[in-house]
């Protein structure tokens, strides 16, 4: 089966107007599979975005290969852009003064939608998307996750096989952010559109996509499945705690106290020495608390716990 | 050509739907023509009634149509063009296929053509308030496509110089240079036959008299069909460039980060 994309020893440097030039990427080899959901992550400055405006075409790499679609993106540009989909979380491809709709009907003859079918594939989307009630409202008063909906409706018009997504999460609240992970891995599963999708957000990975590329300072540094990761460093959850009168100290079995400051508290729960409910439950038992909450280790200490494994 | 057609729309659209911009065009239009009113009587009545075979009422219609093909165009293109090339920005509009150039100029005319509609109607009615019926009216008809024409060459004018910025990164100081060329040897100041000789030849030798002086000849009585032609000529000629810029500038485009 030919890969949906491919790169090898992708590398790109920019010219610095002081000093020694910036290596962004610095030779990156990988492929990905029709259908696949891949999660591409690194901490900010990784190369992450470097790697898909090279991929889709925007930027000339210095050095290596790639295709995506059989196609070399920085040759073929616009014969890749008419059947790549992209969503870039802090670029909007939608006009202000605009309705979706009418964006809609624009981006429909620019990828050459027959008018017949145009009326049809909106709404087919804006069921898909549950966001069809939105179309007609001017996109400068949707809400950013109203927005990020319609953005998507945008990228999926012309039905592309590769949805590149560029941090889509960011800015976005949590019940927003669980809604467009569930959308996204929707229209892979429907449409068996391949998605690649660049965060620094664990939780987007862990729900979205089934392979986990780690890169960081332009190297690739972890290639694997999402549930192998999970298990071998992402056994830790990070629970903050604000108590009713500032404890002396806290201890409670299984987590480690990581800061206590005043009435608050970040301690670092190890999930396979003892699960994050019976500590939760042990927290509420043993202190007044006033409010808690349970998140991921942020992506840099992912990325240290990649660096500390055993070669 | 149906997307680009597509995207003037979306231009004319979005501009009828921002009456303020187009409002506050307008009465600033009403000023200057005062102003030029007021200026021009002055200097043609001590010139004997006419400046260079310029009557007051000819002058006045020719500032009319200069100042109505120049509000037209977006008066920034240069430096948002230079803005989003430089954040960035522009990668957005690569990810379509069809030009970067081509659509956002589609759209810029299509923005242009709504607010001249508004300018010409307001602008031709003041005039005639201010300095009575245009000198002949085959001329104020031969200004319509005149004023458009100055408009397009205007905008493939802006594109080819913002599009610097895929080299400069900073637009800025191209922004200010254009200004001032379509400002005086553009002739939206003054007409090109009232400077001195030499700096008129100059003038007349560079496409920026096509984007006001041309427009503003005609409508002040020289319904010359020739004029029309070297409006088309430079139009073409100044596409052919933005094409080639952003052309070369899309290939070497350095954007870091998301």
């Amino acid at each position: 089966m030919t890969a949906a994309i491919e790169a090898n020893q992708l590398r790109k440097t920019f010219p610095a107007r002081r000093g020694e030039p910036i290596e962004a990427v610095a030779g990156i080899s990988f492929s990905v599979a029709p259908g696949e959901r891949l999660a591409y992550i690194g901490p900010n400055g990784a190369g992450k975005s470097t790697s898909i405006k090279m991929l889709t075409g925007i930027l000339h790499p210095t050095a290596g290969d790639a295709r995506v679609l059989g196609i070399v993106p920085w040759r073929g540009r616009r014969e890749l852009a008419a059947r790549i989909g992209t969503l870039f979380g802090q670029r909007s491809q939608l006009w202000f003064q605009l309705t979706p709709r009418q964006t809609y009907r624009l981006l429909a003859r620019i990828y050459r939608i027959p008018a017949a079918e145009q009326d049809a594939r909106i709404a087919e989307l804006g069921e898909l998307l549950d966001a069809g009630n939105l179309f007609d409202q001017p996109v400068r008063g949707l809400s950013l996750g109203q927005r990020m909906r319609c953005e998507l409706v945008a990228s999926m018009l012309h039905q592309p096989e590769v949805l590149f997504l560029d941090e889509p999460t960011i800015g976005l609240d949590l019940v927003a952010k669980a809604r467009f992970r569930d959308l996204i891995v929707r229209i892979n599963e429907e449409r068996g559109t391949t998605i690649l999708l660049t965060s620094h957000d664990v939780s987007d990975i862990e729900q979205v996509a089934r392979r986990v590329i780690v890169i960081n300072h332009g190297r690739l540094i972890y290639d694997d499945r999402v549930s192998r990761m999970r298990r071998a460093l992402m056994g830790t959850k990070m629970v903050d705690v604000r108590f009713e009168q500032p404890p002396d100290t806290v201890e409670v079995d299984g987590a480690r106290l990581v800061k206590l400051t005043g009435s608050g508290a970040k301690l670092e729960v190890d999930t396979a020495e003892r699960p994050i409910r019976s500590v939760l439950d042990d927290l509420l038992d043993r202190y007044q608390v006033v409010d808690i909450s349970v998140s991921d280790p942020p992506l840099e200490e992912i990325v240290s716990h990649i660096y500390a494994r055993p070669l | 050509m149906s997307a680009y057609l597509g995207g003037w729309q979306v231009g004319f659209l979005r501009t009828i739907r921002s009456p303020g911009d187009l409002s506050v065009r307008v009465g600033f239009f009403a000023i200057i023509l005062l102003v030029m009113s007021a200026l021009w009587s002055a200097a043609v009545a001590s010139n004997g009634g006419s400046i260079e075979g310029y009557t007051r009422a000819a002058l006045l219609w020719y500032v009319f149509a200069a100042q109505v093909a120049v509000l037209g165009v977006r008066p920034r293109s240069v430096e948002e063009i230079g803005d989003e090339i430089g954040s960035g920005a522009v990668a957005v509009q690569m990810l379509r296929p069809v030009s970067v150039v081509g659509m956002r100029m589609s759209l810029e005319l299509g923005e242009a053509c709504a607010r001249l509609i508004v300018a010409f109607a307001a602008g031709a009615l003041l005039t005639w308030l201010f300095a009575g019926p245009p000198p002949s009216l085959p001329a104020l008809a031969l200004a319509v496509p005149a004023v458009l024409l100055g408009c397009a060459a205007n905008i493939a004018s802006q594109h080819a110089f913002g599009g610097v910025a895929f080299w400069l990164i900073d637009a800025k100081s191209s922004w200010f240079f254009y200004q001032k060329l379509v400002f005086l040897p553009g002739g939206m100041l003054i007409p090109l036959d009232l400077l001195p000789r030499g700096l008129e030849l100059i003038s007349l030798a560079l496409p920026f008299a096509t984007m006001a002086y041309v427009p503003g000849r005609i409508a002040s009585g020289h319904p010359d069909p020739l004029l029309l032609l070297w409006q088309v000529a430079w139009l073409a000629v100044l596409t052919a460039m933005a094409a080639a810029v952003f052309a070369a500038g899309e290939r070497r485009l350095q954007v870091t980060g998301g």
